[in-house]
């Protein structure tokens, strides 16, 4: 990671970084997988990470767990005892994980790209950004930019990129940019539940939600989100029934959004954020 | 006592299934999800009117309710 003292900013260092790591990856994972399948490579680009995250949580563990030992240190062990639980589960969910993965299953984290699929079937694509498509299409005499990772690979593409390339380079002036994308649901909140709020609705490590919300605020365009609530299980393994059912919902909302929030003859950018494994467009 | 049971829940199995929606009639069939699925892919003709269905929706729904 670059330094954090840099009062310039680091957003567009850590872009650069982060971006030199994804296609070394893409390259030595396609080197190896031996196969020109895009979706193939993807998935095995998904299978890597959600090993690296497995290998550093053991890791982790066995770190505490030999450094209690060594220093004879009872807290030590007792707080790695009471962390098991999560960290159990969390290891679970990347065992659980690897199955959809091999299948090129949805996961529950696509639930924003297939909404914006729906915009997007039968219309003319182009690609704006890394793995990131848009389509245009219409509804109730509004003009909507419709943008996604490319499907069906295991793909998030670059959405900040991608919205930044159509407001700033196509010269489209929207009259809001709706964000779609799957939540992390609390203990006790139901799966496929909707939330309706404003902001960027993106995770990641913050790049994009930067991106997003600079172009964004340079030129006043309000942002609103659409999220479906998931737990971090459902968000990495095959889509859940509640979550698919969701979908209806959430075009209901979205459209509603979209009259009440713009008027005929403005343009509506909607951005499905996530993994668009198993979802083509 | 908090530590008698396992707070870890238990696995559930799951089915995932492939829905092949018309996109004249409306008419949804559901089938069991085959490598090579993904959505807005086209599916089988549709049995009610003859028309190319596409892959509308793809989820796992668990085989048993839990206990």
């Amino acid at each position: 990671m670059p330094v954090d003292i840099d009062p310039n900013g680091i957003v567009g260092k850590i872009d650069h970084v982060v971006t030199t790591r994804d296609d070394r990856v893409r390259q030595e994972v396609g080197t190896i997988v031996g196969d020109k399948n895009p979706v193939t490579v993807s998935v095995s680009e998904n299978l890597l990470e959600a090993a690296t995250a497995l290998n550093t949580i053991h890791k982790i563990v066995r770190h505490f767990y030999l450094l209690g030992k060594k220093t004879n240190s009872y807290f030590m062990l007792v707080q790695l005892q009471m962390l098991m639980p999560m960290i159990i589960q969390e290891a679970d969910a990347l065992v659980s994980a690897v199955d959809t993965f091999k299948l090129a299953q949805p996961l529950g984290d696509g639930i924003g790209a297939v909404i914006a699929s729906r915009f997007m079937v039968g219309r003319e694509k182009q690609t704006i950004a890394r793995d990131t498509v848009l389509a245009v299409n219409e509804y109730k005499g509004r003009k909507l930019y419709v943008v996604k990772a490319e499907g069906p690979m295991a793909y998030v593409g670059q959405p900040g990129v991608g919205i930044r390339h159509v407001i700033e380079e196509m010269g489209v002036k929207p009259s809001a940019i709706i964000m779609i994308d799957a939540a992390l649901k609390l203990e006790g909140e139901k799966t496929g539940e909707i939330a309706e709020g404003v902001g960027a609705a993106i995770g990641g490590i913050g790049v994009e939600k930067y991106q997003i919300e600079e172009v964004a605020a340079k030129h006043k365009i309000p942002i609103y989100a659409v999220l479906v609530k998931q737990s971090i299980l459902e968000a990495i393994t095959a889509m859940r029934k509640e979550i698919a059912e969701a979908s209806d919902k959430v075009m209901t909302l979205l459209n509603r959004v979209i009259e009440e929030k713009t008027k005929e003859g403005d343009n509506v950018l909607i951005a499905g954020i996530g993994n668009t494994l198993g979802v083509s467009q | 006592m908090i530590g008698s049971k396992s707070v870890v829940e238990k696995k559930q199995k799951y089915t995932v299934f492939t829905i092949e929606e018309c996109p004249v009639c409306g008419q949804k069939t559901k089938r069991e999800f085959q490598t090579g699925d993904y959505i807005t892919k086209d599916g089988a003709k549709c049995t009610k009117c003859g028309n190319q269905t596409r892959i509308s929706l793809i989820y796992a729904e668990t085989t048993k309710p839990p206990k």
